[in-house]
């Protein structure tokens, strides 16, 4: 068979709902969208633990404090997790690690800003949690295997986020006049951040998608969301800032007005406001600690 | 570096069902990382670890109730967070009393306007 000829077969099995293990032929097309995507996933695990572990030293109580730690702890773990699956597909994870905190290699735009308030850690435990939920059980049914148990592990873990998400915003919002107010300031600043989540409008070809790796658009993902979380912040009488968000009924989605995407592009290639202070902290964690990784891979013999 | 597969059993009378895997250097490494990587939630009474080629499963000493933390930990288990749904639904109430809630047109209660459009 030539290369061609394998190349269809595997895509046919694909199209009839067969998965993928990390030992089967795969085109190289496919193992490169696979080792690419999964890697900005546990890229965005291990940078997306910066943000809120920037508030465990100024959590409110000690309660807070533990939550926060574990939730920090489990994002790096799901990194950990996902770094091991990535690894199958061809590239260590000495290299990923590389990439990543030298700024070849991206991460999710949400991570690239600032949390100024615990407002900031209320909308990540929730409605950043909540949109990366959304996705990652799209990922259940992915073509690639490894990847679908990676999620079944990872999913029941973000669902316990949620909820310690979810009780901060209760809260806040059940609170004081200034409690409220610093929430939806906080909705207010990470809207846009949160629409542009979700990526532009699929195009008309998305390898991913093709391969089966992702199976839902982009935009089917962020409609998902505004019907999860929408009508709830309502009813915390939190507004969304985008005047033209609106159930229509006709169409039976969500209106909404597009964000300025410059601005998203800007942010994953590398230049948002917290791009360089969170790598140039990995980077330097990542260096401090070669001595650690030495030992762990363990003790040479003496000469 | 080796790779490790990792089992674990829910229930003590369970037989040891796959996980995941990790790596690390030695048995006393891969037992340590396992149990970060995949018992902190109590996910189960008892562990084990195999090296690639191995025949048999090194079980862990640390298990039962110790798995998973033996001081207060329910922070991070589900069950911490029974009746956050039940509290949203209070805090809700209380705020539209306080006519503070956004009463607009949304999709009908159950039905998600994105599930049934595929692709």
């Amino acid at each position: 068979m030539t290369y061609e000829e394998r190349s269809q077969a595997f895509k046919a099995r694909i199209d009839a709902g067969d998965k993928i293990e990390a030992g089967d032929w795969m085109p190289d097309e496919y193992r490169q969208s696979a080792l690419k995507f999964i890697e900005m996933h546990a890229n965005s695990e291990v940078m997306g633990a910066l943000p809120e572990r920037e508030w465990i030293p100024r959590a409110p109580t000690l309660k807070r404090k533990l939550s926060l730690t574990a939730k920090v702890q489990d994002e790096v773990g799901h990194g950990q997790i996902l770094y091991r699956v990535a690894e199958d597909l061809g590239k260590t994870r000495e290299q990923m690690f590389d990439d990543l905190v030298n700024g070849r290699t991206k991460f999710h735009n949400v991570f690239h800003y600032p949390t100024y308030t615990w407002g900031d850690v209320a909308v990540i435990g929730w409605l950043i949690d909540g949109a990366a939920l959304v996705n990652q059980k799209a990922l259940l049914d992915s073509s690639y295997l490894p990847y679908v148990r990676a999620m079944r592990r990872i999913c029941p873990e973000e669902s316990l986020h949620l909820r310690h998400g979810e009780e901060l915003v209760l809260e806040l919002v059940s609170g004081t006049p200034d409690q409220r107010q610093m929430f939806q300031d906080a909705v207010d600043r990470w809207w846009q951040p949160i629409m542009h989540f979700f990526g532009p409008p699929s195009k008309k070809k998305d390898m991913l998608i093709y391969w089966g790796i992702k199976t839902r658009s982009n935009e089917s993902l962020r409609q998902e969301f505004f019907s999860t979380y929408v009508p709830k912040l309502w009813d915390l009488g939190i507004s969304v800032p985008d005047p033209a968000l609106a159930w229509n009924q006709e169409r039976g989605e969500w209106d909404w007005s597009e964000p300025d995407w410059e601005e998203f592009w800007q942010v994953v290639r590398g230049n948002g406001p917290m791009t360089a202070v969170r790598l140039a902290y990995r980077k330097a964690m990542w260096d401090a600690h070669g001595w650690v990784r030495e030992i762990f891979a363990g003790i040479p013999e003496a000469a | 570096m080796p790779i490790w597969d990792v089992f674990g059993k829910r229930k003590p009378d369970d037989e040891f069902e796959w996980v995941g895997s990790i790596k690390a250097s030695d048995l006393e490494m891969a037992l340590v990382l396992a149990r970060e990587t995949h018992f902190r939630h109590k996910e189960g009474v008892a562990y084990a670890v195999r090296g690639h080629g191995e025949q048999g499963l090194h079980v862990a000493s640390y298990g039962g109730d110790e798995l998973g933390g033996v001081t207060d930990r329910s922070y991070r288990r589900q069950e911490a967070y029974v009746g956050v749904g039940r509290k949203h639904r209070k805090v809700s109430q209380l705020l539209a009393e306080r006519g503070l809630t956004i009463d607009r047109p949304r999709p009908p209660v159950g039905r998600s306007a994105a599930t049934s459009r595929s692709g």
